[in-house]
């Protein structure tokens, strides 16, 4: 026989969780000490090794109790239903991980929506003064400073990704050049 | 701030670097708004700045 607090040391479940229970009329000891203490037997717990696996997979309390009451034929059918909603929930969270991850998208594309194209990039910097020399200096700082940042606004000027490699390649060669 | 971004300080001075003394810098920024003022915000919004920054950068732009 066990105490509560042994019954709660084997299962892993609380004083207090064990006490509910038996208020609510889940697992109730099956006899008492002479002082009155509750002592639960090796049945008990078993049956409270059932109620562990029904809480693990997401059983409500309320649905362990009528489970453990039904009859061997129709618990399947109480788990088939309970089956069904958890296919139910995960459904509803695969469609909001579509829609966080289409919000997500929206945000990227937004960032990307620079687009302007490589001509209007060029002009634009012409616009300033700076000629051919400079803008290869800059492709060539550019490269030098961040790659991935430098890959990524050549891509976000629409130009091919044979060109940008071809790019890139320049503004390394460039830099090695300078340096030697 | 990602890996694929700069900030506005590493932009400075890529354009130090490419030979822009701060007066090209500020017709670069006036033609950017002038010609493509959408794609000046989202360039702006790239490189990190606040709203507010952005804003003030604009109207600065704007004022020629």
């Amino acid at each position: 026989m066990y105490t509560v607090g042994q019954l709660g040391k084997l299962i892993g479940l609380s004083r207090s969780a064990l006490l509910y229970y038996d208020e609510i009329g889940l697992l109730s000891p099956s006899a008492r000490s002479s002082s009155g203490y509750r002592l639960y037997s090796e049945g008990d717990v078993q049956r409270m090794e059932r109620i562990m696996t029904y809480r693990d997979v997401g059983l409500s309390l309320d649905v362990i109790g009528r489970l453990l009451q039904a009859d061997e034929a129709s618990a399947p059918a109480v788990l088939e239903r309970h089956l069904q909603k958890v296919s139910e929930e995960i459904a509803r969270l695969r469609q909001q991980q579509r829609v966080i991850a289409r919000l997500l998208g929206d945000a990227q594309a937004l960032g990307k929506s620079r687009s302007m194209t490589k001509d209007q990039w060029i002009a634009l910097l012409a616009s300033t003064g700076l000629n051919e020399e400079g803008m290869d200096k800059w492709h060539m700082e550019f490269e030098k400073m961040s790659p991935v940042a430098h890959q990524d606004f050549l891509e976000s000027l629409g130009i091919p990704l044979e060109e940008i490699a071809l790019i890139r390649q320049f503004a390394k060669q460039k830099a090695i050049d300078s340096d030697g | 701030m990602s890996a694929s971004n700069v900030t506005r300080e590493q932009w400075i001075e890529l354009f130090q670097l490419a030979g822009l003394d701060e007066a090209m810098m500020h017709k670069w920024h006036r033609e950017f708004e002038r010609r493509y003022p959408a794609q000046h915000q989202s360039f702006l919004q790239w490189i990190g700045l606040s709203a507010e920054d952005i804003l003030s950068v604009r109207k600065f732009s704007q004022a020629g």
